[in-house]
């Protein structure tokens, strides 16, 4: 108080006293923060990830939607040679007279299937597959892997199950799966997530160990909070960038896999169009063919680029640490 | 540290037995056993009883069922009481008649002798009635047999597949009276010019040699049986499939043994470090050879399945670690520059895009840009083949080595002690020289001997597409033909060096890194 009447005189004009409000002193003053806010604040500032969105979208659209109104029929031609294997300029030539259809844009493949409506009934199938896949592994690998990574008691069981598990090669594991229930879209699911949540749960079981014991959750466990609590309040949260970046490269890493096992041999059905089927057929001519090669794998690497990146673009954006 | 890698090899020996069992069941049980028939032309051919008895066969071989039939059990019989001639035996021939007569076989004191010695052992018994007409004419393949049947269990099944996993060669294997002198020594070896461990009544003559070929030094006296293939390789012990050159014969001038110490010399392809025992040695044999050591393999030009995949792999890997490592640190320096950006778009492209498009990509380019041969089998100068199954496997390693390379050393530069060593006044390329990348590589020592380890089983993928005759699609073709002992050995092969490789990367780590101990039981981290 002393050194406020030493002010100048002159200067006095310009202050002025305020009373104290002891009701908003009780307040702490500090920005608003919304979590999801800031991630999505942080995720849009970069523009590319709205080109992203926008292709993923559009993607998603015409996978599910047109499939409805082009009805992909491998078959249709099967009797015709004379429509086997044409280049794109060809089959326009050939069913269409040369004028531009969509249908025999892209020519035809080793049986006189149209290749581009081929393209979006698999690009359907594979979507699927990657998302309801991702789904069920995610959900049960996190699920199981916090309770893994808190209890240590379960960790020792746990690890022998993982170490035997893990070690039986999982081509010999999906197929016989797929030999003994079929090799159905849903069998295939099943094949793909019985033992795959088991990677997830390990991996995230490691995730959840560093963080039980840092000193925030062990003050935590000290005052008494329930685990179920200390679980999804003070662990969780913490790993909901490792989450999204894991879901990154999981989505993709189904589309990658159905495309393998296609190509080995123990994929999907026949009847169930996959761009792993595509790529598969393709490939055994396509150094002659290659019309029917390169378009289902241009299709498949742009699904799983737009995935990856969106994936690790969102992972970015939901660490704190970037919100500042 | 002793006692807890004791406890950890026990651990591992426990997981590959359970690991072998589960695979056992999957592939024994699960799969419906008739699949096998599929494309078989014998099954076709034969009909009824005959068809059964065949099926039975074939069960046996594939390792499903041991079965012993009738007239097997029959002739040990009267062998035994009349010796060689015993077929003539009027008795013998009522044994075996009353087969064919279902009204009277149950009365048959033999039939009930091998009823009752095989029950006891629990065998069932199933008779295959004659197949006849309406006239009395027996049907094509109609023919009764009586057969004992013994179901084989998991546990059964495991114990035969490990009684017979290791053979120790001894001076004891061969059987045979004539044979008097049996040793097991070193001696001078006439081929290498060194010495070699040889023996007498073993079934190897040269138990331990050296000769030209890589890995330089061969041993025969351990000998690991992983399995028999029944139909993909036709009856081969697998380790024999992957482990022996292919190719055509190498025919060398060199001597047979008889002639060593002479100046006579042949253009022969035998490899004289194979040869084993032969009882039945002839009289121009035993002069060539000089004893009855006289069976032998040829030398081949070609490599073998294993060398195949193991060149490709090691190249590749050593390719991988020496571009992946430096690039890596090189665009974690350049962070949010250039050389970062196209180092990320090339790490999102082998990271997001399906595998087999870019090894197709790699062989597209290859062959037409560069004019590099496509076909493994096709090409005519074998080195040149082996270029693009490298680079298509050393691109995506260099991206994955990349990826964590950068991740590891962008974690590490926020680091205090980089601060520290800053404010020291070292320059810039001495801390990431001597600070950041050796803690950054501690992430990735572990997985070193790993990647060592499995170049071992070959890529599925680029041997696929290039047509490499190596091991990688050993375990695919395997599930494909139903090829049950290839698929058990693979699954021992694969998961003994996963264990190994753990192992090793553990023991790597703690050496590389001194604050690591393997035995403390902390109470979080990794």
């Amino acid at each position: 108080m002393n050194e406020k009447k030493k002010v100048p005189q002159s200067s006095e004009d310009l202050f002025q006293f305020i009373d104290s409000n002891s009701i908003s002193s009780e307040k702490i003053v500090a920005p608003r923060y919304s979590y999801w806010k800031s991630v999505f604040r942080v995720f849009f500032r970069k523009k590319i990830n709205i080109f992203l969105i926008a292709a993923f979208v559009f993607i998603l659209l015409v996978a599910f939607i047109m499939p409805n109104f082009w009805k992909y029929d491998p078959n249709e031609n099967v009797t015709n040679a004379a429509t086997f294997n044409l280049s794109p300029a060809k089959a326009l030539k050939y069913f269409n007279n040369g004028a531009f259809s969509l249908k025999w844009c892209l020519g035809t493949g080793a049986l006189g299937n149209s290749i581009f409506y081929g393209i979006v009934a698999s690009s359907q199938t594979s979507l699927l597959l990657a998302i309801i896949c991702a789904a069920i592994n995610m959900s049960i690998g996190i699920v199981i892997g916090a309770v893994w990574g808190y209890s240590k008691k379960l960790d020792a069981v746990m690890l022998v199950i993982y170490n035997i598990i893990a070690n039986v090669p999982y081509i010999l594991l999906i197929s016989v799966l797929v030999y003994v229930i079929g090799s159905g879209f849903w069998s295939f699911i099943f094949a793909l997530t019985v033992t795959g949540w088991l990677g997830i749960a390990y991996f995230f079981r490691t995730q959840v160990m560093v963080i039980r014991d840092r000193e925030y959750s062990l003050a935590s466990r000290c005052l008494g909070t329930p685990v179920n609590r200390v679980i999804s309040k003070n662990i969780l949260p913490f790993l909901t960038s490792v989450i999204v970046t894991l879901l990154a490269t999981e989505l993709p890493s189904y589309i990658n896999m159905e495309v393998f096992l296609s190509y080995i041999g123990v994929g999907l059905s026949a009847t169930v169009p996959t761009l792993g089927r595509m790529i598969q057929q393709g490939q055994t001519a396509f150094m002659t063919f290659p019309h029917a090669f390169w378009p289902p794998v241009a299709v498949a690497s742009a699904i799983t680029i737009i995935l990856y990146l969106l994936g690790q673009n969102l992972a970015d954006a939901s660490d704190p640490r970037t919100h500042m | 540290m002793k006692k807890y890698m004791f406890k950890r090899i026990l651990f591992s020996i426990f997981s590959l037995l359970v690991v072998v069992m589960l695979v056992m069941l999957l592939v024994y049980s699960l799969i419906e056993r008739n699949v096998i028939f599929q494309q078989d032309d014998v099954w076709n051919k034969r009909n009824n009883n005959d068809r059964r008895m065949y099926e039975y066969a074939q069960f046996q071989k594939y390792g499903y069922l041991n079965y012993v039939d009738y007239t097997s059990f029959l002739r040990e019989k009267y062998m035994s009481k009349y010796g060689e001639s015993y077929d003539k035996e009027a008795d013998f021939a009522t044994d075996r008649g009353v087969i064919q007569k279902p009204d009277d076989v149950w009365q048959n004191p033999t039939v009930q002798e091998f009823k009752a010695k095989y029950e006891a052992q629990g065998y069932k018994l199933d008779y295959m009635e004659p197949v006849r007409y309406k006239s009395g004419k027996l049907k094509a393949g109609g023919n009764g047999y009586l057969v004992a049947v013994q179901e084989k269990s998991v546990v059964l099944r495991l114990w035969d597949y490990m009684k017979n996993f290791f053979t120790i060669e001894t001076s004891k294997d061969v059987d045979d009276p004539n044979l008097t002198e049996r040793y097991v020594h070193f001696e001078k070896d006439p081929y290498s010019g060194l010495f070699a461990l040889t023996g007498s009544g073993t079934t190897h003559k040269y138990l331990l040699y050296f000769d030209s070929r890589f890995p330089f030094i061969h041993q025969n006296f351990l000998r690991l049986n992983l399995g028999t293939s029944y139909t993909t390789y036709r009856g081969s012990e697998i380790t024999q499939v992957i482990s022996s050159p292919t190719g055509v014969a190498e025919k060398v001038r060199q001597q047979y043994p008889a002639m060593v110490g002479t100046d006579e010399y042949v253009e022969t392809a035998i490899d004289f470090h194979s040869v084993t025992y032969n009882p039945n040695t002839s009289e121009a044999e035993l002069a060539q050879f000089g004893d009855n050591y006289s069976s032998y393999t040829t030398r081949k030009t070609g490599l073998s399945m294993l060398e195949t995949s193991f060149i490709i792999g090691i190249i590749s890997l050593i390719i991988a670690y020496s571009l992946g490592l430096p690039l890596g640190i090189l665009v974690a320096r350049r962070k949010d520059k250039l050389a970062d950006k196209l180092g990320n778009a090339y790490i999102i492209f082998i990271m997001a895009v399906p595998s087999l498009a870019y090894i197709f990509l790699f062989a597209a380019i290859g062959t037409t840009l560069f004019n590099l041969p496509y076909k493994f089998a096709n090409s005519t100068n074998k080195a040149l083949a082996f270029v693009l199954p490298v680079i298509s496997l050393a691109l995506p390693q260099i991206g994955s080595l990349m990826k964590w390379m950068r991740r590891y050393m962008i974690d590490q530069m926020n680091s205090d002690y980089v601060k520290f060593a800053r404010a020291e006044g070292l320059s810039e390329k001495e801390i990431y020289r001597i600070h950041i990348s050796r803690n950054a590589l501690i992430y990735l020592v572990h997985g070193i001997p790993s990647s060592i380890l499995f170049c071992l089983t070959g890529a599925i993928m680029t041997e696929r597409v290039y047509g490499v005759p190596g091991v990688g699609n050993l375990l695919t073709t395997a599930i494909n033909k139903h090829d049950n002992g290839i698929i058990v050995a693979c699954t021992v092969f694969y998961t003994s060096l996963s264990i190994l490789a753990v192992i090793l990367g553990d023991v790597l780590l703690a050496k590389y890194d001194p604050r690591i101990s393997l035995s403390s039981e902390g109470g979080g981290g990794r």
